[in-house]
């Protein structure tokens, strides 16, 4: 592993751990946030939520992380990695963390 | 070995045929790129005859289920479906399940890497015979039609209510006066029915079905087809990494698990694993090249370190890239990082957020159709 590659390793850790905790404090999900793989489903199928919940996470996301989650843009909230894929490329662009 | 009630029809077809764990299957009817698009672009009709079904009486249902499936039953509302799985004592996973609450009855079907008879077995461990639970898998025919116009077919045939079906519920519907359950399902990403219909009429509903399909410009699947089309949508398949890892907490199936239940086949097993803590992990891998190929068992490297090993793997036509699922330490199991395959200076390897295709079906509005 390079240092580079540990470094983002780090960063993504971080954010999948401070989403999860939030989705499950939030939806009141039965689950650890070990419990939640990032590919699992989030609406439909797997964790089978509805576009209530869906309303939420959008919420969650902007309140945890300051990034607004475009309107209609179903296929960012496919899984927890499509979500945290997007956090980081959205924080990326505009010049870093937060 | 148990045949489907539509192995003549289909042979007749240009069906090819395989054993699959005791039951014949048809592994494909054309070339896998053309029944591919039929399902992406279209409709597929595929026989899931495979599937093992089973009824039990509302009335007995959800006691026998509850101990038997590590899903929670109990929470299932009617007309709905819970996706879970049974397991063996070892907490391995046997059987793929879904279970439908029903009118008056429960529906179990299963795709599971055990036969008939190791499967009723288990039915009857578990006091199946007492609890009133018939085996339709000899009786019945299970189809799956999915595609991006799958629900032209079923709107055709039961009229314009089954577009308002959620996925993962169940209705019953009347053909030539007989029962058929539509279960609103799929693994494709696309739009997906199972409809699963008495013996009586199972060959003149296919035909009929299959001319559905026909006029749209789709046609005949095999099951093979659903391996790519399954892993494009990070749909778990027992038939690939379910039967190659067996680990429920490895394949991220915790989902499918109620760990407040306190009892069903398994569960000291896998709660014992989860307090330890998970080791390893499944994520998505996708080859840098298109000429890059990998196939099941293939090492992924690290440096000089051999980390991880291939569990599925599919070519993606919509991504045009090998797209796959590898076993990582659970450290290091992050989408957005670079390996090699094979070797130290194998194919260069990244591994992805999941599922990596966007469908056709998920741009579809219910007022565009």
């Amino acid at each position: 592993m390079t240092p580079e590659m540990l470094s983002y390793i780090d960063r993504r850790k971080a954010i999948v751990q401070k989403f999860k905790e939030e989705l499950i404090k939030r939806l009141n999900l039965p689950y650890t946030p070990a419990d939640l793989h990032e590919d699992v489903s989030l609406l439909g199928a797997g964790l089978g939520l509805d576009s209530l919940d869906a309303l939420e996470i959008v919420l969650c996301v902007e309140s945890c992380f300051g990034v607004k989650i475009p309107d209609q843009n179903i296929s960012i909230l496919r899984s927890i990695n499509t979500i945290v894929d997007f956090v980081i490329e959205t924080q990326d662009a505009k010049g870093g963390t937060q | 070995m148990r045949v489907s009630l539509l192995h003549e029809m289909l042979a007749h077809k240009g069906a090819t045929c395989e054993n699959r764990y005791g039951v014949e299957i048809v592994s494909k009817f054309t070339e896998l790129s053309t029944e591919y698009h039929f399902v992406r672009d279209t409709i597929g009709l595929t026989d899931f005859s495979h599937m093992q079904r089973y009824s039990i009486p509302e009335a007995t249902a959800v006691d026998f289920f509850d101990t038997l499936v590590a899903g929670a039953v109990i929470r299932t509302r009617f007309g709905r479906m819970l996706h879970t799985f049974i397991a063996d004592e070892s907490g391995t996973i046997l059987a793929d399940c879904f279970v439908a609450n029903n009118d008056d009855e429960y529906i179990l079907l299963c795709e599971s890497i055990v036969d008939d008879v190791a499967m009723a077995e288990i039915m009857h461990k578990h006091g199946g015979a007492q609890e009133g639970l018939v085996d339709l898998s000899a009786d019945t025919v299970l189809l799956s039609l999915d595609g991006f116009s799958a629900w032209k077919v079923v709107k055709e045939l039961f009229g314009t209510d089954v577009l308002g079906l959620p996925y993962l519920s169940v209705e019953n519907y009347t053909y030539e006066n007989e029962k058929i359950r539509l279960f609103r399902t799929g693994k494709t990403s696309e739009f997906g029915y199972l409809l699963m219909a008495p013996k009586a009429i199972a060959i003149k509903l296919t035909e009929h079905i299959l001319a559905e399909v026909e006029k749209h410009k789709g046609g005949l699947c095999g099951l093979t087809v659903h391996d790519t089309l399954r892993l494009e949508g990070r749909f778990f398949n027992i038939f690939a990494e379910g039967v190659r890892v067996g680990d429920p907490l490895v394949l991220g199936l915790q989902w499918m698990i109620d760990f407040d239940k306190s009892a069903f086949i398994g569960r000291q097993a896998i709660i014992d694993r989860r307090e330890k803590g998970l080791t390893k992990k499944i994520i998505g891998i996708k080859s840098a090249a298109a000429s890059d190929r990998c196939a099941v068992s293939d090492s992924v490297w690290d440096n000089e370190k051999e980390v991880a090993s291939v569990v599925a793997t599919c070519f993606s036509e919509v991504l045009d890239r090998c797209v796959g699922l590898a076993v990582f330490p659970a450290d290091i199991a992050y989408s957005g990082l670079s390996f090699h395959l094979k070797s130290v200076s194998g194919p260069t390897l990244h591994t992805i957020s999941m599922p990596p295709i966007m469908p056709k079906s998920l741009s579809l509005k219910l007022d565009e159709m």
